[in-house]
């Protein structure tokens, strides 16, 4: 019986040997940073990754020696992928990856080797090619780019053009949020249908786009925590009467949205440019009832803010350096690569001389004939750059607890921005 | 007047049921109507109950992003293989701790029923460190070796196995058969119903598995149905026809392994609770 054993366990790590021959030794050569080459792999995800793709091929044009696979997660799954990696040291991470910019001071926080700094390999030189708000949100402390810039999403709130009319409410004279209040009033004796969705415990994205239009994010531009200011204040007073007139749709998650937008159930929708792509895809019956205006202002404040909007990055542990930034060099700065993901899937690109394209400044008919991109196009200079750190995340999930505890469990709204100011001090000191 | 009450107490007990079946069918009924439609009618209002007749092209879609034979295979392959190697391990091993005699037997059973008490995410990046080691990053093997002895198989079958009488092992030996071919000659056959069981239990976590797969699967050539399917999933934008469609199909596998082996199942998932 022992000889059988043995025989078996050596046919089973025959077995193993031959299986894993396959995958070794396809590193191949790289080269140096005037002649790039050798493979690289990228991670993005859904329509990003497919630009990537797309972009691909002409970069080969420049740099035929350069293979790169792209490969497609979702995003919460790349996150998933990129910590274990990140957390292994940097074993089997790509040569490049694409990440959400508010993901981006967390990962740095606690991976503060994980990732290449841009501008040692020369990437300060674009400096001016991008908004002031978005090269804040990929720069690190000491002001050097770790990500390279990419797609924003500046905010406004697309609304129902039909429901409006039917209301006998011109969307120009929505100034300010209290007008927002007194047009959701009208809209639902007219209509029946609320003003917005908000999932409620779960989503904080209005609060944010509040605070972002004031300057501030949870934090002010000293990193000290802002919840307590008149500007969170008034934000989330806003909110509450909101609720209190029962204009709130509270549906969940991302599907509540999106269900919410089909079934005509809300007037309007306050989010970044890139939900224009999701209204034309998922309602394509409501062609020319939709259009966008910008957000509501405090006391004639600034109305501009950004919700989304991802950079690439090179983790540190890439062996083809070179081929990396010369692809993440073109990648963000080739005109006709971001104009590809625009038109094809609505990827706003944050390269500013791509503005003049007639993509942005063409009227688009779904939009109820309105030059919509152009409207997103005129406000992304003047979008507040806001403190973004390490604690954002949580932060958000602080503030959509209170948001729930105030609306739905009728806490003031003082306590309960003060409670989650206290919350998020603890969590800062660990 | 006893037999009325009979009959109402068996109408009530047939509305609960019906209410109880309703429940747990709708959510299936909707995810096949929702693949047979486009993405933005699923949300309509009122919802549409009958099914569309965008199948074909959801079908379409979905072929083109994932191409789902590949995907299909991979999954069925992975689940297959494994399931196989590990319930026939973890019915040698259940074999050896419930009949066999020796040295440091119930440290070694302790020491596998600990293991069920770790969190696997524990053990993640530690295994995933591994994989990288050996290259099998984006293998079928990455996937299939690192559980194959598992805890839980080990501990059902051992329960089973303690239920065969000693003289039938016995007997054998006397008529001169083998260790080995006792094993699978006359042990084995007799613990059928536990290794269906188990092969269920494997082959599903195995077949519904996202983490493992998705850590160490990087092409779209490798992924398994649910790494698929969850990178259908966009950030702005979901076509929801094609995600159900994708849903629908990896649930066929599943119900036909289920529906020829359920007969075992239960009467192997019971069959180490009773002493007789």
């Amino acid at each position: 019986m022992k000889k059988y054993m043995s025989v078996m366990l050596v046919m089973l790590l025959l077995l193993l040997s031959a299986c894993s021959n396959k995958t070794a030794g396809d590193e191949g050569k790289i080269g140096d940073s005037k002649n790039p080459s050798g493979s690289i792999t990228v991670w993005g995800w859904d329509v990003a990754a497919a630009t990537m793709k797309a972009a691909v091929e002409k970069f080969q044009k420049q740099y035929p020696d350069v293979e790169v696979k792209v490969e497609d997660f979702n995003s919460a799954d790349l996150y998933d992928k990129l910590t274990v990696g990140l957390a292994a040291r940097g074993s089997g991470l790509p040569d490049v990856v694409l990440m959400e910019d508010e993901r981006i001071p967390g990962y740095l926080h606690q991976f503060p080797q994980g990732f290449l700094n841009l501008n040692k390999l020369g990437y300060e030189k674009y400096k001016d090619s991008f908004n002031l708000a978005k090269v804040a949100a990929v720069q690190n402390e000491d002001g050097d780019f770790i990500a390279a810039p990419w797609d924003i999403g500046p905010a406004g709130v697309f609304y129902r053009v039909d429901y409006f009319e039917k209301a006998n409410v011109d969307p120009n004279s929505i100034q300010t949020w209290d007008d927002y209040i007194e047009a959701g009033k009208k809209i639902k004796e007219a209509t029946g249908a609320k003003l917005l969705p908000i999932d409620i415990p779960n989503y904080d994205g209005v609060f944010q786009m509040m605070m972002q239009s004031q300057g501030l994010s949870y934090f002010d531009n000293d990193d000290k925590i802002a919840l307590e200011s008149k500007e969170a204040i008034r934000s989330m007073e806003v909110i509450k009467k909101l609720h209190d007139e029962d204009l709130i749709l509270n549906n969940k998650g991302w599907d509540g949205i999106v269900t919410a937008t089909v079934n005509g159930s809300v007037a309007t929708v306050p989010y970044g440019v890139w939900y224009a792509g999701t209204i034309m895809d998922q309602a394509p019956d409501l062609k020319g009832k939709w259009d966008a205006f910008y957000l509501p202002s405090f006391d004639g404040g600034t109305r501009y803010a950004n919700v989304g909007g991802s950079s690439v990055l090179i983790p540190s542990s890439s062996k083809n350096q070179s081929a990396a930034y010369a692809f993440v060099e073109f990648f963000t700065t080739d005109t006709e690569s971001q104009l590809l993901g625009f038109e094809k899937y609505g990827l706003f690109p944050s390269l500013k001389e791509t503005y003049s394209a007639p993509q942005f400044t063409e009227n688009n008919e779904y939009f109820n004939n309105s030059p919509i991109f152009k409207k997103f196009a005129d406000i992304v200079d003047q979008v507040p750059q806001i403190n973004v750190n390490g604690n954002f995340a949580k932060a958000s999930s602080l503030i959509s607890n209170a948001q729930a505890a105030i609306l739905l469990e009728n806490k003031a709204v003082d306590t309960g921005l003060n409670e989650a100011k206290k919350q998020l001090e603890n969590e800062r000191k660990k | 007047m006893v037999a009325s009450k009979k009959i109402s107490s068996k109408i009530i007990i047939y509305i609960l049921l019906i209410a109880g079946v309703v429940l747990s069918i709708a959510p299936f009924y909707w995810m096949i109507v929702g693949s047979t439609l486009p993405s933005g009618e699923i949300f309509r209002v009122p919802p549409k109950l009958l099914p569309g007749d965008y199948l074909a092209k959801n079908f379409q879609t979905l072929n083109e992003s994932l191409g789902i034979a590949r995907i299909f295979w991979n999954s069925l392959f992975i689940a297959l293989v494994y399931t196989l190697f590990s319930t026939l391990i973890s019915a040698m091993a259940g074999y050896a701790f419930a009949k066999f005699k020796f040295k440091g037997k119930n440290v070694f059973f302790f020491i596998i029923l600990c293991t069920l008490m770790i969190p696997s995410q524990v053990t993640l990046i530690p295994l995933f460190e591994m994989m990288v080691t050996f290259n099998w990053l984006n293998t079928y093997q990455a996937i299939i070796l690192p559980t194959l002895a598992s805890p839980f198989a080990i501990y059902l079958m051992r329960q089973n196995m303690k239920a065969i009488p000693d003289s039938i092992m016995e007997a054998s030996r006397i008529d001169g058969a083998g260790e080995l071919k006792i094993f699978f000659t006359v042990i084995l056959p007799v613990t059928r119903p536990a290794m269906a069981a188990v092969g269920i239990f494997l082959f599903m976590s195995q077949w519904n598995s996202l983490l493992w797969p998705l850590i160490t699967l990087n092409s779209k050539e490798m992924f398994t149905l649910p790494v698929a399917l969850s990178s259908l999933i966009g950030m702005a934008r979901i076509d929801y026809g094609q995600l159900m469609l994708g849903t629908t199909l990896s649930t066929i596998p599943i119900m036909i392994f289920f529906l020829l082996l359920q007969k075992h199942f239960i009467s192997g998932i019971l069959g180490g609770s009773v002493k007789e």
